[in-house]
């Protein structure tokens, strides 16, 4: 009854541009480490091998460290790693694989199936069927050699692919790479395992994405997972369960406030988010100057209680009251120009961005104005 | 403010205390005239106020010469119900006091409180400038300063903005300024004042494009390794697809076959060229044999011909050989003539010799007989000669005695004749038939005689008359005539004569004799120049030679009657000799004529004899035979050759040896470019290979990504600072403009205020005033439309008239604002006309009742109607001195 942990798109070296230097350094250490639950996991759950559908490396010239750091983060887990090569890391006549045979980095134990041929595991029990990719990208269906390929009797067909399921997935998925959806029926698959697609997704008993075990984008669908497969003996319908394993939940929220309570609202929602995420805040809508200080104070803790909170203000007007300019003293001239930024700010111009800064600029230097003298 | 009392001692001229009380409110008029010290009054106002108390810097409010003496100045005034006194002292005992009501300030701090209250400050060291005057700069005008009101304006400008800000009550900030400043600090940060990007905003972009710059090469190294690994992918593939076949073999087989089929066709083509050459040369061959043939058939003809020639060369040598003996015959017969013609001359030449020695006998002959002649006269003239010179002898008379004669003669006479001059002429006319006596002659008729002695005339009839001549000489005339008579007769007995007459003939016989002797001299001369005897030896030398010649010309032949003459027997001797020449020449030329035909007969007949034996050989006929059968076999060679070189030619053609060769070409350079070809992919391959190991261990995309992020970063930070300046140049622009904006807002009192002093002077006019304000155009209505002028362009008198019109304003304004006033005006408008002046006197008094205002003139005549008491300064001076 073998058993198998199915993952997908480590995206080894990937660098994350948006953040800052120092959530960026952790959340690229991250991708690490989570081979390191991998493969904790795989001897957990004693699989019989570990099945890596593609995009193991994000790039071809990752450094040497990288490569190395990578097979040592597989240590975890003694059996059998099958490693496909995905579109961006494919088996091109250089790549990173060559590399890394070139620098030994490569374990015994790692298998890279950089060849569309069938492999046999006769003592775990099964046969694999790769379909690595040799371009970086390609229009025939790679996997459509399984259809005639054979395997020992008595061994699970298992099949290994990196491409887009065609029809099944979303349109903004390239079309390159296509995978075609009754693979696993015309096949004869016991189990197709792909990658490419970076959230859990099956796409019939037979044929599952697993998607990425540590998530990297705004997208909710099921990222941050692998998955444990039992196949009870050949022809019979796999299993399949995912196990969380991403270290990181990354929320992408986005708000408009209108009244008064929308603020409320508004923090409790951002409260009620997983502690140590990484999160992305849009807000629009308008808010008073007085409103507008209460959410900056909130937005710096919540941005201590996370990994990363980025927060994306330029859709916010402030619109400055009788009240605001009141406690800001802002009288005689100040106040006429606090009324002109007010009514420049609309819109989306690129004006109406500077005089919402401006306005922003005059709100705080009014307030640090403000508050010796309160404080006498 | 109300100034009430002024007091001063050791001032410039005032050594002595000055005391000014009782100030009024509105104008205080001081006269006075020059030097009188109106002038030390205001600087010693202006110092109370402008000057530190601690300032070394005056030394000029010390009286003249007295450098120990201490300038003391107390001012006494109310001001906001309070009364203020001011003790100033300077230099020798520096000190400040100022009490106001019951409160005391001194120093420094009585001098800032003063600055405050009138809105001016102190220079920071050395005298007040203007600069330092602010408010009371514009209010209290110096001696002739009154049009300048630019400097002042700007100078108090702070002061005034401040002083009326605080009137302008609910619309001025109360944080307004201090917040521009800090915008103005924080637009700092980033940019200058001039818009331009501050040293750390520029570092952040020079950083962000550096980094762009380092991303863009990293992108393109990352782009080549991404190239160079899909090209040694596709390399590697077609090394597997294209290489591994070895293709080039093929070709080389293909180039093999089609070379073997060449070389084929080249043996052909070599068989070929050999029977062509076989043609050519069966060709030539029967060219040759017909060449011989015809040869044949053209000796007959030349026979004919050089029987022909030959012929006619033996015709033409008989010709000239019948031509001889005329030629022969022509030049005996020159020959004959030639020597006849020599003989002819011969003889010629004798006869001339003859002829010649003949003339000269004939000639010789002639002349002896005519020597001969002359011989005879000769010898008659010499004999004749001889007896002319015995007669001429015979002649001969002394000539001198002969001339002595004849003049004694002429003497006589002469003496006879003066004689009769002495003598008395006796005229008379006797009637016919009568006569008379005269001495003894007896005359009739008419006539006169001369009488020497007396005479007796006797007249018949009559008797006779005595005539005595007169005169004492008539006896000397008788004596000489003696003498010379006596003279006479012995010359003639000399001379063997009679008389002088005798004598005469004489001498002229003997002249005829010498002159016949000298002609028979000359004739014999002629006939005998060398004398008689040389003509009868030269007669006797002719006789010789004559008598020679006659014996040679008898040697002579006879003379020949038919001999011509020596020219033409010449003449015949040449025609002769020519006409030899010619024929003998003639007959030359025949011998040579003659040798040249026997020659070319000679040789015509060889000729002939030659060919005419070749063709008479025996085996002449054989030959040709032979030749001509020869001929035919080559013909049908020929045909044969030519037949088999077609089909051959066919051959060739059908196998396309240029394709051929072509095709060897073709697939041995096909497959060399293929063997090179795999050679460079395999190299190509290599070099790829460890390039790409080479640069794939630099983690070029690693790289790539991590400079993206921090690019990203600068992007961010870069477009922070972009929007965050953009946002405080904003903010900065829209206070300021709203400040200034309610700056605006103060013109419009101070207008209100110009207005109103301007009416008085031109009704209708406006003075407009800028944001600073500033005045700065006068508008005046002119005839239907306006004037415009900006101040400084008016004349002197009107831009005085302005600037006091505007102080007065702006003190109207500083009123209004509960600030102080004092005016003080130090010899004002004295280039205003009586007119103006006028209407000036009615704006002073008009704000003196808002202001006080010290008014100092040396002209108290134009003030006299102000409305204010005049105090003289000088009577001031002295009621000082005397109380």
């Amino acid at each position: 009854m073998p058993r198998f942990l199915h993952t997908a798109d480590w995206q080894i070296g990937r660098q994350y541009s948006r953040f800052a230097e120092e959530d960026a350094s952790i959340l690229a250490d991250a991708r690490f480490t989570v081979i390191e639950r991998l493969a904790t996991l795989a001897t957990e759950q004693s699989v019989d091998a570990v099945l890596v559908a593609g995009d193991v490396f994000d790039a071809q010239t990752v450094s040497d460290r990288t490569i190395h750091r990578t097979f040592q983060a597989m240590a975890g887990f003694t059996g059998p790693w099958l490693l496909l090569s995905g579109n961006h890391d494919a088996a091109l006549a250089e790549s990173v694989w060559a590399r890394a045979q070139r620098l030994g980095a490569v374990p015994d134990n790692v298998d890279l199936l950089l060849e569309p041929k069938v492999r046999e595991y006769p003592e775990q029990g099964f046969a694999v069927l790769p379909a690595p990719l040799t371009q970086r990208q390609t229009y025939d269906d790679l996997t459509e050699w399984f259809d005639r390929a054979e395997t020992p009797e008595g061994l699970l067909r298992i099949g290994l692919a990196h491409g887009s399921v065609e029809g099944q997935l979303a349109e903004e998925i390239d079309s390159t790479n296509p995978i075609a959806a009754d693979r696993a029926a015309t096949a004869g698959l016991d189990y197709l395992a792909l990658g490419d697609w970076h959230g859990f997704k099956a796409i019939n008993a037979r044929t599952v994405y697993s998607g990425t075990p540590e998530q990297e984008r705004f997208k909710d669908n099921g990222a941050g997972q692998a998955l444990i497969v039992d196949i009870d003996q050949p022809g019979a319908e796999p299993r399949v369960q995912p196990h969380a394993t991403g270290e990181f939940t990354w929320i992408k929220h986005q708000s408009t406030l209108a009244v008064a309570s929308d603020m409320d609202r508004l923090m409790s929602e951002l409260d009620a988010l997983l502690p140590r995420s990484v999160v992305d805040l849009t807000l629009d809508g308008e808010v008073d100057l007085a409103g507008y200080q209460s959410l900056q104070q909130y937005l710096s803790a919540a941005e201590a209680r996370h990994r990363s909170f980025q927060t994306h203000l330029s859709g916010l007007n402030l619109m400055p009251t009788e009240e605001d300019i009141a406690a800001l003293h802002a009288d005689g001239y100040v106040g006429e120009v606090i009324d002109e930024l007010g009514e420049r700010q609309e819109g989306e111009s690129e004006d109406a961005d500077t005089a919402r800064q401006a306005l922003a600029i005059l709100a705080g230097m009014l307030r640090e104005t403000e508050q010796p003298e309160g404080a006498q | 403010m109300k100034l009430t009392r002024l007091h001063l001692e050791q001032l410039k001229q005032f050594r002595q205390p000055l005391e000014i009380t009782d100030l009024t409110d509105g104008i205080n008029l001081f006269v006075g005239p020059n030097e009188s010290g109106k002038s030390t009054l205001v600087r010693a106002i202006r110092a109370a106020f402008f000057e530190r108390y601690k300032s070394s810097s005056v030394d000029d409010l010390q009286p003249w010469g007295d450098t120990s003496a201490t300038p003391e100045i107390e001012l006494e005034f109310d001001w906001q119900g309070e009364h203020w006194t001011l003790n100033k002292r300077f230099l020798g005992k520096k000190r400040c006091d100022l009490k106001v009501g019951s409160q005391h300030f001194s120093g420094e701090e009585a001098e800032e409180k003063l600055a405050e209250m009138l809105g001016y400050q102190f220079a920071s060291r050395g005298a007040s400038k203007a600069e330092h005057w602010g408010i009371p700069g514009l209010l209290w005008v110096e001696q002739g300063a009154v049009q300048d009101i630019q400097g002042p304006v700007n100078h108090a400008g702070e002061h005034l903005q401040s002083a009326l800000g605080q009137s302008l009550g609910e619309v001025a900030s109360s944080g307004g300024d201090e917040l521009i400043a800090q915008v103005e600090k924080a637009r700092a940060e980033l940019l200058t004042s001039t818009g331009k990007e501050t040293k750390d905003y520029k570092k952040v972009q020079d950083d962000y494009r550096q980094s762009q710059e380092r991303l863009d090469a990293l992108n393109q190294s990352v782009e080549q390794y991404r190239q160079q690994v899909d090209q040694l992918g596709k390399l590697m593939e077609q090394k597997q697809s294209i290489d591994a076949t070895r293709p080039w073999e093929d070709q080389r087989r293909k180039a093999e076959a089609a070379q073997s089929q060449l070389t084929e066709v080249q043996r052909w083509q070599s068989e070929q060229q050999q029977e062509q050459q076989a043609l050519e040369n069966c060709r030539q061959s029967q060219a040759v044999y017909r060449q011989q043939l015809s040869d044949f058939e053209n000796q007959q003809h030349q026979l004919a011909q050089r029987t022909a020639d030959k012929n006619k060369a033996e015709e033409r040598l008989q010709e000239c050989q019948a031509r001889r003996p005329q030629l022969e015959q022509r030049q005996k017969q020159a020959q004959a003539a030639y020597e006849q013609a020599r003989t002819r001359l011969t003889q010629a030449r004798q006869q001339a010799e003859r002829a010649r020695l003949q003339q000269e006998v004939d000639q010789l002959a002639e002349r002896q007989q005519t020597r001969a002649d002359n011989l005879k006269q000769a010898i008659e003239l010499q004999q004749t000669l001889q007896k002319g010179r015995e007669q001429l002898q015979s002649t001969e008379i002394d000539p001198k005695a002969l001339d002595r004669l004849k003049q004694t003669d002429r003497k006589l006479a002469e003496l006879t004749i003066q004689q009769k001059a002495l003598a008395t002429r006796l005229s008379y006319e006797l009637e016919a038939g009568k006569e008379i006596t005269v001495g003894t002659d007896t005359v009739t008729g008419e006539g006169e005689t001369l009488l020497l002695d007396a005479t007796d005339v006797t007249i018949p009839g009559v008797g006779r008359l005595r005539v005595q001549p007169g005169g004492t000489d008539v006896a000397d005339l008788q004596r000489r005539q003696d003498a010379l008579e006596s003279e006479r007769a012995g010359l003639l007995r000399q001379l063997n004569i009679a008389s002088l007459t005798e004598g005469e003939q004489r001498a002229a016989e003997h002249q005829r004799l010498a002159q016949q002797v000298e002609r028979d001299q000359a004739l014999l001369d002629n006939l005998a120049p060398k004398g008689v005897d040389t003509l009868r030896a030269a007669f006797e030398l002719d006789r010789t030679r004559l008598e020679t010649l006659n014996e040679q010309l008898a040697q002579k032949p006879d003379a020949q009657a038919d001999a011509p003459p020596a020219e033409n027997a010449e003449a015949e001797l040449e025609t002769a000799t020519t006409e030899l020449k010619l024929a003998e020449d003639a007959l030359t030329n025949h011998q040579r004529e003659q040798s040249l035909a026997e020659q070319a007969s000679a040789s015509a007949k060889a000729e002939w004899d030659k060919l005419n034996t070749e063709l008479q050989a025996p085996d002449r006929k054989a030959r040709e035979q032979q030749i001509s059968d020869q001929l035919t076999d080559l013909k049908a060679q020929e045909r044969k050759l030519l037949a088999a070189i077609d089909a051959r030619q066919t051959q060739i053609d059908a196998a396309q040896p240029e394709l051929l060769e072509q095709d060897v070409e073709r697939f041995t350079t096909s497959a060399q470019a293929m063997e090179a070809q795999a050679r460079d992919r395999e190299r190509d391959i290599r070099i790829l290979h460890a390039r790409l190991e080479e640069q794939g261990a630099q983690g070029l995309e690693e790289k790539r990504d991590e400079e993206q992020q921090k690019n990203q970063r600068l992007q961010q930070r870069r477009d922070e600072l972009a929007r965050r300046a953009k946002a405080l140049d904003l903010l900065l622009t829209l206070l300021k403009d709203k400040r200034q904006a309610l700056t605006r807002q103060l013109q419009a009192p101070l207008q209100k205020h110009l207005n109103h002093y301007l009416k008085l002077l031109f009704p209708q006019a406006h003075l407009s005033v800028d944001e600073h304000l500033m005045p700065t155009t006068l508008t005046r209505p002119q005839g239907t439309g306006e004037e415009q002028g900006d101040l400084p362009s008016l004349s002197y008198g009107a831009r005085e008239q302005m600037g006091l019109i505007s102080r007065l304003a702006y003190a109207d304004l500083l009123r209004e604002a509960g600030k102080p006033t004092l005016i003080i005006l130090d010899d004002a408008l004295v280039h205003s006309d009586a007119e103006r002046l006028d209407q000036m006197k009615r704006i002073l008094f008009d704000a003196a009742r808002r202001h006080q205002i010290l008014l100092f003139s040396c002209h108290p005549e134009n003030w006299r109607d102000l409305g204010a008491t005049p105090r003289d300064l000088q009577g001031l001076k002295i009621t000082d001195t005397g109380g």
